[in-house]
């Protein structure tokens, strides 16, 4: 069986102005089933264009990028993920359940399935209740939260999360913590990119670390755990990245 | 169809956007208002109001779609990309084409409804005057106008993908309002250039769109002398708007498909 993720030598590049940048570099990678996995890196490290590439939002220039065995490019690959973006605005003259019925539709969710999923993802992510509400009225955290409630609404097996906790308050920030741990705990796998490395440290089975295109270290949990007697994982990140620009 | 339903689920979204966003009511007001102004005006006898309503009504029911049309159409896209909502709808296991095509389905059917509730309006206006309706060419010109919406949306999708909303917007509408003007202005310049200028003006003929062909208003205007157009020039007429409209499409599709987001 394909995993989840998989990132063979993967470099991708964008125009900027005249000059093309290369903001990732022959990255390698794999997320196993079930596996919770933590991506982390500076600002411009490389972190979203990598997971835009793995969504088929930016394309390859030398490598690639698979989910479930399929390119980046296949919309089947797809089918069983749930995606969060870096920053996301949701349409403002929609209300709640129309949002999540047109995402939960494109995901090839039926219209009885939708009926009961809509309320129980609002739910869970402490959205209850506002399912008729104009998303124009709701606050940056609100939608942070329903922007999770719509990665969740198709259930998927694979989560890829690109700055979970943006925008959301420490009381957000706890609940979602809890909601990773259920998914974890459910076998779902989890891939996601935070600045928050506390966060990442209580959450994830492995950490893989990205510094200007170039992934530079992955960690695992028993490493993290030897690591977190000594320092935390935020020391070993500022260390490990000054190490490499070094 | 193994899209359909994500196809309707997107143009559900563009009605209910042009619906909320309230926008095209300002355009159907307007319209309104000049149908009634024109309904009103009591210059003319019966039969002069008659022609001046019908003559008013036909041209402003098919300048305000067009231009409803265009505005909805050229932001479609352009809007995704600037608010990023794009990102959500394209990690589904949705191509980028059931995406474009879902988006111009939606622009069509806030034309097909805004162009039907003119129609209404149109036909209860004659059956108050007492107007005779030339029921034939009336269709025939509805139809005709509605493929030009088709024309007039995967037109503005393509130019949306490669000038600004804003540029994209001005581009359709004047293509729109000059096309009757430039078909006139080209025979003229016809007789006048030499091979290189009347090369240009084929070129010309050819890659934009004759708007004017789709507009029967003047036959419906003048009713009593024409008759409905016959099938194989609609068959024709049809053939030439579906040409266009995919080639438009087809464009639009290819610089979407390979665009980086």
């Amino acid at each position: 069986m394909n995993a989840p993720i998989e990132v063979e030598q993967l470099s991708v590049s964008y125009a900027r102005g005249t000059k093309r940048v290369t903001a990732v570099q022959d990255a390698s990678f794999t997320v196993a089933e079930g596996e919770c996995v933590g991506f982390i890196g500076a600002n411009g490290a490389g972190k979203s264009t990598t997971i835009k590439a793995l969504m088929g939002f930016l394309f390859a220039d030398q490598g690639e990028a698979r989910l479930f065995g399929r390119p980046a490019k296949d919309p089947k690959g797809r089918q069983q993920v749930g995606y969060l973006p870096e920053v996301a605005l949701y349409y403002p003259y929609m209300r709640a359940r129309e949002l999540l019925t047109l995402y939960g539709t494109l995901s090839g969710l039926k219209t009885a399935d939708l009926r009961q999923r809509i309320p129980a993802a609002l739910e869970q992510v402490g959205l209850g209740g506002r399912e008729k509400d104009l998303l124009r009225t709701f606050s940056k955290g609100m939608q942070q939260r329903l922007g999770i409630a719509q990665a969740l609404i198709a259930q998927p097996a694979l989560l890829i999360l690109d700055e979970i906790s943006s925008g959301l308050d420490p009381l957000g920030r706890y609940d979602l913590r809890q909601l990773l741990i259920k998914l974890r705990e459910e076998g779902r796998t989890i891939f996601f990119s935070s600045h928050e490395l506390s966060e990442v440290e209580s959450l994830c089975d492995r950490v893989i670390m990205i510094d200007q295109g170039r992934i530079c270290k992955e960690v695992t949990q028993r490493e993290l755990q030897a690591i977190g007697q000594q320092q935390s994982l935020e020391s070993f990140f500022i260390n490990t990245v000054r190490e490499e620009t070094d | 169809m193994k899209h359909a339903r994500a196809i309707v689920a997107i143009a559900r979204s563009v009605t209910l956007e042009a619906i909320r966003r309230k926008e095209i009511y300002v355009l159907i007001a307007a319209c309104l208002l000049l149908t009634g102004l024109a309904f009103s005006l009591n210059i003319f006898d019966l039969g002069g109001l008659v022609k001046f309503y019908r003559e008013i009504t036909l041209r402003l029911m098919g300048t305000f779609t067009a231009v409803a049309v265009s505005l909805l159409a050229v932001r479609q896209l352009p809007r995704e990309f600037e608010q990023r909502t794009i990102y959500p709808l394209l990690a589904r296991p949705v191509p980028r084409s059931v995406f474009i095509l879902g988006k111009a389905v939606g622009v069509l059917l806030v034309a097909l409804a805004s162009y039907a509730l003119f129609v209404t309006i149109y036909i209860i206006g004659m059956h108050y005057l007492d107007g005779e309706l030339a029921w034939g060419l009336l269709w025939q010109h509805v139809y005709l106008q509605f493929l030009q919406m088709g024309l007039l949306t995967s037109g503005a999708f393509l130019l949306s993908l490669l000038v600004s909303p804003d540029a994209a917007a001005t581009l359709a509408l004047l293509l729109y309002f000059a096309s009757n003007v430039m078909g006139h202005m080209a025979l003229s310049l016809y007789e006048l250039t030499h091979t290189a200028g009347r090369a240009f003006l084929h070129l010309l003929t050819y890659a934009l769109p004759q708007f004017v062909l789709f507009d029967l208003s003047g036959k419906v205007l003048h009713s009593e002398i024409w008759d409905p157009l016959s099938l194989s020039v609609m068959g024709a007429l049809t053939a030439y708007a579906l040409i266009y409209s995919l080639l438009y499409g087809v464009g639009a599709y290819a610089l979407f498909r390979r665009r980086p987001l």
